[in-house]
């Protein structure tokens, strides 16, 4: 085929209109970038032009119930750089490392990031005044200083489990700090400047300041007083005892509102880092679960009462166990209390008598006060971290469980779920919901923003049973177990607890947890203090259980309830008065047994009995006043020790 | 200066002109950061622009004045010319090395590209070739393959240099000239098989041309490497949006886009004057294809259509490749955008080329008629 003159005119036309499309095509791609992805490819472009100098916002102040700063910001410069700003990278790493004491290979490994702006970790951070004055005399090119907050504690590692603490970048990482980082968090402001592409201010644009916001201060419901008062104790308690953990709590029953709060192992939430991670992660006084013991005796008898199961004049008869389901359940008490009333039974933290109780609840009762009481679920504290505890489930509680249950094994609760409960008892019969949060405060004119309202979960048990609860509880202290924590002018109720430890679903030798939880005044009681101490190792080898918790809760209350002013009322429980029978103690026999058993053995009766140890060795030879005896609560028993163990 | 009987498409000089003008303008906006802190000077580009715009201008009045036919005679030696400046400047020392391409044969900042010239060299001769070829386009090896070949060794030697942009040029023109000249569909859909063979065994030598594609999909998957310049590219063009920033304005040609006045010279006017300029300058360019082509068809002889063909497909060639390229639509291919981008050997030739256009349009049968 010969090519005329046609086909090339043909072959034009084709060859002009695919161009023209393909330029049409072309101004449709123009468009669509222009147009559809304009937005924020001119976004993206300014933030590529925009170099900004971040300024933090003063993080708020945390006070405490009476003002008193807790933790506040106190700002410090940092130093910032802008790599590509940077001239001369060696001699710029060089000067700064010097200053900052750091290795210059490191600096430099920082102004050599392909990065808009590095921080210089971690010596650039927080510097000190005389650093950031040498820093700026030196007047390096893309080295810039800026301000960042530093919390400040005053008091060390007061309430530092409850403050929390804060991360490198001023976060809240525990605690209230976490909690409420929004509200204490300032809104971040900088310095923008429009730069080319080598980082050097673009001519003829200004620069853009925005200022920081401060953060909103907060007002705990924690009185630092207090606060002190309850360290000074678990400090204490760890001199003597050597435990693995301590925990105390001081409730407002009235409110829910936590005065204090504090844990053992503590840490400095100034240098929490160089604390161990299990200092700072959890608050035990919120996280930790484990088995109450006798404490939670309050419930079922608080149930029993409600439920008119129960009359403390009525009359029960302990052989020393309790026959469930074929088990032989064993009173503490060796041979039993014999027989008592009720309200004695409550005085000894009789186990069969509170088993009795449980069987006359049933399981559904006994356990819907048991979650009436707020166990089983979290309290609601405003705090992170809290545990939930375990129940049986109804449907597995058989008479065993049922009998456990009722005088406080076979559960796991948390702290500060017992501090509710039995601040119920306390209040009237009205679970609250904690709190540590008083009030959100303006930080620059302190005024009160918001200001945290009690808050009421539900009625739990009648204002005339918690009146009843309270006055054994009252007894407890004046002629029970408790007696340790009894005060003279103030009227204190309270109950003793021993928890034994279950580890690989085995109860570990030696390992307890002795707690008690008191409130005062009994009859309008102000305050609630527990405390609960996890593996006491008593120097003196043998400590009665009821001896190690209860005398730091008298010494709390007392304090408190001197340092809010609550007026003397001698009208209480005499310590001697008897309200029924007069229960002596029965010295249990320890002869034959290794100082480790007697231990055990002591700390297991919370019998309120004191302990002189004579001579050396391994075994106990002799005891004086020999087993059995019944002697008055605070009598002093005298062990002899031998290296052979004498013939039972 | 031109005798008012002969008619000259005016609207060719008219757009051509304009494209110059506004070309000026932005190589000197573009330019004006850069060349102030390189050589002290914002108008240092602007000032050499100038200077080549006036020299092709002139060479465009002696083209437009000059018998194309005449060319006729001179295609071989043309041609020989254009193959002896590329192998020229290959040979180290004669030929100057600028951002990596062997490319550029004088002194200082005065040199020219062989390539230019080779490739304008190349059209008049394949023109010449092909409008004797009317009876051999039916054989392959006769009619398609020995102007083929002369593209190919044209081809080779600058991707000697290398110059991937040119090559890419004068393929797409040597296809543009075989089509127009009646190549048959079965010769051209083998060279594009061919095509493809040639490409991937391009990338296998040089792997660094399969990162250039990559970072066309997706530049953002290399932010600092392959996809810089097209980022910076679309960054440029999204914040210009609809009517630009206005012109002298642009933000990016602060050392954000590099060598902002050649290459990316569309970039940059695109965010200074918008979509609206955008457009513009490209319908400016359909235009003169429009007219380049129309003088094609009217053309007095098939040389002249084919050399108005070659010459029109060339422009819009390097406008499809270089507004590709910017507007991230296509791989990464360096080649200047007609008439607007710094460079004086592309300027030049490209005014000299207009001229030649402008001859063929004034010996046209629609002007005769």
């Amino acid at each position: 085929m010969r090519v005329t003159h046609g086909t090339i005119r043909r072959r034009l036309v084709v060859l002009l209109l695919t161009l023209i499309v393909a330029i049409g095509a072309l101004i449709g791609r123009l468009g669509f970038i222009q147009g559809v992805q304009s937005g924020w490819l001119t976004k993206a472009a300014e933030a590529l032009h925009n170099r900004s100098i971040p300024l933090q916002g003063v993080r708020g102040t945390i006070y405490d119930s009476t003002g008193q700063k807790l933790a506040y910001t106190a700002s410090a410069p940092s130093v910032i750089a802008m790599p590509a700003q940077i001239t001369d990278k060696p001699k710029t790493a060089d000067e700064l490392a010097k200053i900052l004491g750091m290795q210059s290979a490191n600096v430099l490994k920082l102004l050599q990031k392909r990065t808009l702006m590095v921080w210089i970790n971690p010596n650039g951070r927080k510097i000190t005044d005389a650093q950031a004055n040498a820093i700026r005399a030196l007047r390096l090119p893309g080295v810039y200083l800026t301000e960042e907050g530093q919390t400040v504690y005053p008091d060390g590692s007061l309430a530092a489990s409850v403050l929390g603490i804060t991360g490198a970048d001023n976060q809240g990482l525990t605690g209230v700090e976490k909690e409420y980082d929004s509200i204490l968090a300032g809104h971040p402001g900088s310095i923008t400047l429009t730069t080319n592409a080598r980082g050097k201010k673009m001519p003829g644009t200004g620069e853009q300041f925005i200022p920081p916001q401060a953060g909103n201060d907060i007002q705990l419901t924690i009185n630092a007083n207090i606060q002190q008062f309850v360290e000074r104790e678990v400090e204490q308690a760890v001199a003597e005892y050597n435990p693995d953990h301590v925990t105390a709590i001081v409730e407002d029953p009235k409110t829910g509102a936590i005065l204090a709060m504090a844990n053992y192992p503590t840490f400095d939430p100034a240098n929490w880092r160089s604390a161990p991670a299990s200092a700072y992660n959890h608050n035990l006084a919120i996280w930790q679960t484990f088995e109450p013991g006798s404490t939670f005796k309050i419930v079922t008898l608080s149930a029993a009462l409600q439920e008119n199961k129960v009359n403390f004049s009525d009359s029960f008869y302990d052989p020393g166990y309790y026959e469930v389901a074929g088990h032989k359940i064993r009173c503490w008490k060796a041979g039993g209390h014999g027989s008592e009333s009720f309200l004695n039974v409550v005085e000894n933290s009789c186990n069969p008598g509170f088993i009795a109780l449980g069987e006359r609840l049933g399981k559904e009762t006994l356990f819907s006060y048991i979650k009436k009481f707020g166990f089983g679920s979290k309290t609601g504290i405003d705090l992170p971290g809290e545990g939930n505890g375990i129940l049986f489930k109804l449907s597995k509680v058989g008479p065993l469980e049922l009998a456990t249950t009722s005088f406080g094994q076979g559960v796991s609760v948390t702290p500060i779920q017992q501090v509710m409960a039995v601040g119920a008892v306390a209040n009237g019969g009205l679970l609250m919901q904690p709190h540590v949060l008083k009030a959100i405060l303006n930080h620059n004119t302190g005024q009160v923003i918001q200001e945290v309202q009690p808050k009421v979960v539900r009625r739990v048990i009648s204002t005339q049973t918690a009146t009843q609860v309270r006055q054994a509880l009252e007894s407890v202290v004046a002629n029970g177990s408790g007696n340790k924590a009894y005060l003279e002018g103030y009227r204190v109720a309270g109950k003793t607890g021993t928890a034994q430890v279950a580890q690989n679903g085995h109860y570990a030798a030696g390992h307890y947890i002795v707690s008690f939880i008191g409130m005062a005044p009994a009859n309008n009681p102000k305050v609630v203090v527990y405390i609960a101490i996890d593996h006491p190792r008593p120097k003196a080898g043998v400590v009665f259980g009821g001896v190690i918790a209860a005398p730091i809760v008298g010494r709390i209350i007392f304090d408190t309830l001197q340092y809010e002013g609550v007026p003397y009322d001698f009208n209480g429980l005499a310590k001697k008065y008897r309200w029924g029978d007069i229960p002596n103690i029965a010295v249990p026999n320890f002869v034959g047994m290794t100082i480790g058993d007697a231990q055990k053995t002591a700390i297991e009766s919370s019998a309120q009995l004191q302990t002189q140890v004579l001579g050396t060795g391994k075994y106990v030879v002799a005891q004086s006043p020999p087993a059995n005896t019944k002697v008055p609560p605070g009598t002093t028993v005298r062990l002899y020790l031998g290296d052979k163990a004498p013939a039972p | 200066m031109f005798d008012r009987q002969i008619r000259f498409d005016w609207v060719i000089v008219l757009v051509t002109l304009v494209l110059l003008a506004i070309g000026l303008m932005m190589v000197h906006s573009a330019s004006s950061v850069l060349s102030e802190q390189k050589f002290n000077d914002p108008f240092y580009y602007a000032k050499r622009q100038l200077m080549w715009a006036v020299l092709g201008i002139v060479a465009m009045i002696l083209a437009a004045n000059y018998d194309y036919h005449k060319l006729r005679t001179l295609a071989p030696k043309l041609m020989i010319a254009g193959f002896l400046a590329l192998v020229l400047v290959l040979i180290p020392g004669v030929g100057s090395n600028r951002g990596g391409s062997q490319a550029w044969l004088g002194i200082g900042s005065f040199g020219i590209q062989p390539s230019e010239f080779a490739k304008l060299a190349l059209i008049v001769f394949l023109a010449h070739y092909l409008a004797d070829a009317k009876d051999k386009m039916d054989s392959f090896w006769k009619g398609f393959v020995p102007p083929l070949s002369m593209a190919l060794v044209a081809v080779l030697l600058i991707m000697l240099e290398p110059d991937l942009g040119q090559s890419v040029v004068i393929m797409g023109t040597t296809i543009i000239l075989l089509f127009a000249a009646g190549a048959r569909w079965r010769h051209l859909s083998s060279l594009f098989g061919a095509g493809l063979v040639a490409f991937a065994g391009l990338v296998a030598v040089a792997p660094y041309r399969m990162d250039r594609i990559v970072a066309f999909l997706d530049p953002w998957k290399y932010p600092l490497d392959e996809g810089y310049q097209i980022i910076q590219s679309l960054y440029a063009l999204g914040s210009g949006g609809l009517i630009g920033l206005g012109l002298g304005h642009s933000q990016q040609k602060f050392l954000y886009l590099p060598e902002p006045q050649t290459d990316f010279v569309f970039s940059i006017l695109g965010e200074e004057l918008g979509f609206l300029g955008g457009a513009t300058v490209l319908a400016l360019f359909a235009v003169l294809v429009w007219r380049g082509f129309r003088c094609a068809m009217f053309a007095r002889d098939e040389f002249g259509s084919l050399l108005a063909a070659g010459i029109t497909g060339m422009i819009a060639v390097q406008v499809l490749i270089n507004v590709g390229v910017v507007t991230g639509s296509i791989p990464a291919t360096g080649i200047t955008l007609p008439f607007i981008s710094f460079g004086g050997s592309s300027l030049t030739l490209m005014l000299t080329g207009v001229g030649i256009l402008l001859n063929i349009s004034r010996q046209s049968v629609y002007a005769v008629a």
